[in-house]
């Protein structure tokens, strides 16, 4: 792996993020801070129901609304707005029937905000109550309430994927034969992104009939592919960009299709542009969310510690639709045994609908679910056996060279060991599990817990994996890249700039990367799964070599020799005359030669196959691997559990862009902590009762410990340098690890996620009378301020003074 | 109704509804977009500014409140020449930015905390950014700018 | 939409907030008022800005009491040295009621007049034995803080009154007051359960003087006289704060029955309390 232990100028080196500049002086711009000339507001109707049929909707009286310029429907969209990946079973507003609390009906467009509202209000819509479905473990009765479109396989409509399998051996036999087996069930709850930019897009349309779309969303070509299909226009008349993104987490992706579905409709109806932006409340019921897991678990053992068997079934309650639910299922089926050795393994993780909320793409997508109850399995059985849980997991964890539950080889790029002795070192994991096993009977108690990790990189057998990138040399000799791979807070425009830069031997300052733009990017698939640094990163180092061919030959042809013997020193050209040419007479030369200075690339992921029908086969091409050890002080009085410091090691390959990888660590662990104890999304008889942020708690910077973060760098060939991922990882192993700690410090396992007070002092939740309050206020938000038209001042300047340095 | 502010150091007038909030007002009528809305309820610190030497989530301030008073908000704060100034360039430097929607309050707050105390603590500075929500960074490297911050200012006073 | 001014005076704000051509509502840190509105429409015309009446920011003592304004911020609070000194239970609820911005905008006198049950400053106005001091049309009145709030979100405030400020007795030279907070997380939330409680011992080392003041637990704010009762006279022991957490939960639950919270909160109440008699009589480790 000789090609990337050579020494890197910009790569893995210190780095600041290219955006960071115009983020901290104020000037980046959200959609919510676009302003355009003639700019109309658009607003939704939405279900208060969480199932119904449209008997009737009217919308000629909103028509009649002072200031209201057009209301659309279902019935403005090809085949009514239906779509949806990978199951088609969404419309871009709702069709017949309404399946959640905030589903959108109507859309309105008008010259306020306040306008908008009072159109929706004008609209007549009868919505007929039917039968809900709430609790996903029945959702496949017989005598459950249809909530999924009808089926002709005769199999249920409740049924929203196929069983996601992973076979290895006859587990059942093997349990059988197992001295030990804990069978366990588990809970995880629902959870919201909580991106703090909400929602927004804004449309504008084109001279050429087509539309232009600013979206924060994740994907644009999708997006563009959703627009074209449901506006019927062709692909070259749709165009979208994506602007500054305030987080997404994968939360911006299909409710941000929806949105710009809406609004692009609206101002070709129009013929202005029209802008949405949600409210936090319209965003917390309107939006999906991360799905909510029931889990049923055995795990197999011998008496020594050797795990033997693994038996798990999963039910992913993904609401009303399917977003990438069932993409969801089978990454959770794929990891729910943990990154262990066993001889037989029997997964089956199903997915259904149901009329709460709906769920779809979150960061971890499935394995944060899993790897919370089988974490705190092998943490069990650790205890029971009387077992250092460390030593059980260096035990019967995957090593190089092991073959997967799925019969996977393990042929490189493996650190989990290393993850697991370097975390019990720096965390003195010892020390501190011995004495806290010492704890006499205090108010306040400490615990340290432990979790491990893998998770598969990119896509997997989801689909095809590929991505592509152009560079150009520009007249001003800056360098100009575009992605198909989007940048939403993560840092990816920083790490292809900076792989751009290494490759060029040009120094990143003079690198520029384009805001994602479906008229000039390459598509490349979702940005989604982490894989943004290795497809998207892979495909700009082509790009750029590609580029550096160009330059090397004219180079060459400068200083009269082989591009073999041209060495350079900085940015500079030196030949065998030992002369160094200056980078930009290269590319004035390049010009002269009648060179086309920029390049594409692309990438493609190493062919893997998955055989779903059997659950075996290759369904990634490698693995990232990561061990967090969480101390926590329980308060056994009132159940209030304190993070008392977090430990993360994490195997990612090859670090890129080392503040990036850091950050990245630092906030999935944050998330990670938010899972764990506090953030808690209750849909009580389908209504969402947490609408806001003074209900739906995230940490704050008191609840977050000191973290302490380190990477092990086992280089993977496939990956640029070597790189690996770590957006979804870094939160995966925080909540059991936190689980764990807490069984240590109260000796009480608690299944449940969030881990509220309530459970860790009782052992169960406690819940509120439900209320439909919370989501009718919510829908009901009533803007006062009236954004100013551009251009339009209102301010008089009383006396000019100085600016003030502040 | 006539509402007379001064704003990032420059004393002006605005004709607005006295029902509007002052992150409306900044927003809406000023046009200044670097203060967010996160919220609207004084729950995530998005809207942050500093009025008359106090942090303040200017969604929970009625615009005509701000009558007479000094508002301090994201594009008043920067070097001299119009560049970061010490505490921007940290977070820079320190990799505090992810998204970067929440920063621009975080900004405010660090400055306000600085403010009123040179020399805190981390957890003092944790303490003070107890109503700045992040979902990007897990706080560590935001909590990183600021010590730096106010160690260099420090350093910079003898 | 709804309409704004800013009273200069008390007696301003009076007569703003009596006009009888304009429902009015005073407007202090605007914490729950602004909130509020978002929710739906207001159920007034103009609101009446009261936050920097010079008279109602006034924390100061007079002869043996202490006077806080009404318009007092939680900032002032925690920032005043003779309260830290005379009001430990206040200045503490006061630095957990929410973050910096909360802090510098929320007003006592809007906490008590809003009376939220959860509310972090009303506890220990009642623990302090505090009397809100109410001016009106007909000129002053007071009422205990424990008299005026009535229920969750209830008062036995009139239209057109308006808090001025709070006074209290200085708290025996011997006695100590702590406020502890129970949440979802560690800031920015809504009390879960809270408590204040004072506490004092005579020259025969036994408790003379005792108050227990539970939050997010009863309807109706108030002291806990019956655990205060089972402080009296006894000497201060980890055994009797634990007893008298007990019995704090049992109060709760006698007063309250069984809600869907009560499981939890009986055990909570009890730790809870049983933790701050231990702060005020100096018995943690």
């Amino acid at each position: 792996m000789s090609h990337f232990t050579q020494p890197t100028e910009y790569v893995g080196r210190p780095a600041r993020r290219v955006d960071a500049l115009d983020k901290v002086m104020g000037r980046a711009k959200y959609i919510a801070d676009y302003r355009v000339p003639g700019m109309l507001h658009a607003r939704c109707l939405r279900s208060t129901l969480p199932h119904a049929r449209i008997v009737r909707l009217d919308v000629t009286p909103a028509l009649k609304v002072p200031g209201v310029r057009a209301v659309i429907t279902s019935e403005d969209f090809v085949d009514h707005g239906l779509y949806g990946f990978p199951v088609k079973d969404k419309y871009m507003l709702a069709y017949q029937k309404v399946r959640y609390v905030g589903e959108p009906i109507a859309a309105v467009a008008a010259d306020t905000p306040q306008a908008a509202l009072a159109g929706v209000q004008a609209i007549v819509c009868e919505l007929e109550p039917l039968p809900a479905l709430f609790d996903a473990e029945r959702a496949l009765d017989p005598d459950a309430p249809q909530v999924g479109p009808d089926r002709t396989d005769g199999r249920h409509p409740n049924l929203k994927s196929d069983h996601m399998l992973v076979c290895k051996g006859d587990a059942e036999s093997e349990l059988a034969d197992c001295p030990i087996v804990l069978d366990r069930r588990y809970f995880t709850d629902w959870q919201e992104h909580a991106y703090i930019e909400p929602e927004g897009v804004l449309a504008i349309p084109t001279p050429e009939g087509g539309i232009l779309v600013y979206a924060p969303n994740q994907s644009p070509f999708i997006n563009q592919g959703n627009l074209a299909m449901t506006l019927g226009l062709p692909h070259n008349l749709v165009r979208v960009i994506q602007p500054t993104v305030g987080g997404s987490f994968g939360g911006k992706d299909d409710i941000i299709y929806e949105s710009s579905a809406q609004v692009a409709k609206l101002a070709l109806i129009t013929g202005r542009p029209v802008r949405m932006v949600f409210s936090r409340e319209e965003s917390l019921v309107a939006s999906y969310k991360r799905d909510a897991m029931h889990m049923h678990i055995r795990l197999g053992a011998d008496r020594d510690g050797t795990l033997r068997a693994c038996w798990f079934r999963g039910i992913l309650d993904s609401g009303a639709y399917a977003s990438e639910t069932p993409f969801t299922a089978w990454r959770a089926s794929i990891h729910a045994m943990g990154a262990y050795r066993y001889k037989a393994c029997d997964v089956d993780v199903y997915c259904v609908y149901t009329n709460n909320g709906y769920a779809g793409a979150f960061r971890g997508f499935g394995n944060p679910e899993v790897c919370f109850a089988v974490e705190q399995t092998v943490d069990e059985l650790a205890d029971m056996l009387g077992i250092d849980p460390i030593d059980l997991r260096l035990k019967n964890c995957l090593r190089l060279g092991d073959e997967t539950a799925h019969g996977q080889k393990l042929t490189e790029s493996m650190g989990l060991v290393e993850c697991l002795t370097t975390v019990r070192r720096i965390s003195d994991w010892d020390r501190k599990r011995a004495e806290y096993s010492r704890q006499t009977d205090t108010d306040k108690r400490r615990g340290i817990g432990v979790a491990i990790m893998y998770h598969g990189m990119s896509l997997g057998a989801e689909g095809a994996d590929y991505a592509g990138a152009t560079i150009a040399v520009l007249p001003d000799y800056s360098v100009d890249l575009t992605s198909g791979l989007t940048d939403y807070g993560t840092g990816s425009r920083t790490v292809f700039t900076l792989i751009a830069a290494e490759e060029l031997g040009v120094r990143p300052e003079r690198i520029r990367i384009q805001r994602p733009d479906t008229n000039t990017a390459i598509e490349s698939g979702p940005t989604v799964a982490s894989r943004t640094t290795v497809l998207g990163g892979n495909a700009m180092r082509a790009a750029a070599r590609n580029l550096r061919q160009t330059l090397d030959l004219a180079a060459a042809d400068l200083l009269r020799c082989d591009p073999q013997q041209l060495i350079r020193v900085g940015e500079a050209y030196v030949g065998p005359d030992e002369e160094a040419v200056a980078w930009e007479k290269i590319v004035d030369h390049a010009r002269e030669m009648g060179l086309i200075l920029s390049a594409h690339g692309k990438w493609e992921a190493p062919k893997i196959v998955w055989d779903h029908h059997h659950g075996r086969g290759t369904p990634y091409m490698a693995y990232v691997y990561g061990a967090q050890v969480a101390e926590v002080e329980v308060n056994m009085r009132t159940g209030s559990t304190q993070v008392l410091h977090i430990w993360a090691v994490h195997d990612i390959g090859k670090v890129i862009f080392p503040q990036g990888a850091y950050g990245q660590l630092y906030g999935g662990i944050t998330q990670g902590l938010g899972y764990a104890l506090i953030e808690q999304i209750s849909y009580r008889n389908g209504y969402i009762q947490e609408t806001n942020f003074e209900s739906y708690l995230i940490p704050t910077s008191v609840d977050v410990p000191e973290i302490t973060a380190q990477f092990v760098e086992s280089a993977y060939s496939y990956g640029p340098y070597g790189a690996k991922n770590i957006a979804e990882p870094s939160l995966v192993p925080t909540a059991p690890a936190i689980a764990n700690a807490i069984a240590h410090a109260t000796g009480r396992r608690v299944r449940e996620l969030p881990m509220n007070l309530e459970r860790v002092l009782l052992g169960h939740d406690l819940q509120p009378p439900a209320s439909t309050k919370p989501a009718q206020i919510a829908l009901s938000i009533a803007p006062r301020s009236m954004p100013q038209p551009a251009g339009q001042s209102v301010v008089r300047h009383a006396a000019a003074t100085n600016g003030r340095r502040s | 109704m006539l509402i007379q502010l001064t704003v990032n150091g420059e004393t002006i007038a605005v004709e607005a509804p006295p029902d509007i909030t002052l992150l409306d007002l900044l927003r809406d009528y000023l046009n200044l977009t670097g203060t967010k809305e996160g919220c609207a309820v004084g729950e995530c610190g998005a809207c942050s500014v500093i009025m008359d030497g106090r942090l303040v989530n200017s969604c929970l301030v009625l615009a005509p409140q701000a009558d007479g008073s000094e508002i301090v908000t994201i594009e008043g704060i920067h070097a001299p020449d119009g560049g970061p100034n010490d505490l921007q360039q940290n977070f820079i430097d320190y990799g505090a930015v992810q998204c970067g929607i929440c920063i621009p309050g975080m900004i405010m707050a660090g400055e306000a905390l600085l403010m009123h105390n040179p020399h805190p603590t981390r957890q003092e500075i944790r303490m003070a950014l107890a109503g700045n929500l992040c979902r990007c960074t897990g706080y560590q490297q935001i909590v990183d700018a600021i010590e730096a911050t106010a160690k260099q200012r420090q350093g910079e006073m003898g | 939409m709804f309409d704004y001014i800013r009273a200069k005076s008390i007696d301003e704000a009076v007569a703003l907030l009596n006009d009888p051509h304009c429902v009015s509502r005073p407007l202090a840190g605007g914490t729950d008022v602004l909130v509020q509105v978002r929710h739906g429409p207001p159920s007034f015309q103009r609101l009446v800005d009261i936050s920097r009446v010079p008279e109602m920011k006034i924390i100061e003592q007079r002869g043996d009491e202490i006077y806080i304004g009404a318009a007092v911020t939680y900032t002032e609070i925690i920032e005043s040295r003779l309260l830290q000194e005379t009001a430990t239970c206040l200045v503490e609820a006061s630095r957990l009621v929410g973050g910096p911005a909360i802090a510098n905008a929320g007003t006592l006198g809007g906490n008590v007049a809003n009376a939220a049950a959860c509310a972090d400053g009303t506890p220990p106005l009642v623990c302090l034995d505090a009397v809100a001091h109410i001016r009106s049309l007909n000129g002053w009145r007071a009422a205990p803080v424990a008299e005026l709030i009535t229920g969750p979100h209830q008062t036995a405030l009139h239209r057109g009154e308006l808090i001025t400020h709070f006074t209290f007795p200085i708290l025996p030279s011997s006695a100590r007051s702590v406020f502890l907070k129970l949440g979802r997380r560690n800031a920015q939330a809504i009390a879960r359960l809270n408590v204040a409680a004072a506490g004092g011992l005579g020259a025969d080392g036994r408790i003379n003087f005792a108050r227990v003041v539970p939050g997010s637990t009863l309807s109706h704010l108030r002291r806990f006289v019956e655990v205060e009762t089972l402080l009296i006279g006894e000497a201060p022991s980890t055994e009797l704060c634990e007893t008298a957490g007990a019995e704090a939960g049992r109060v709760m639950v006698e007063a309250t029955g069984r809600r869907w919270s009560t499981e939890y909160k009986e055990i909570a109440l009890h730790g809870l309390v049983a933790c701050a008699l231990r702060r005020v009589f100096h018995l943690e480790n």
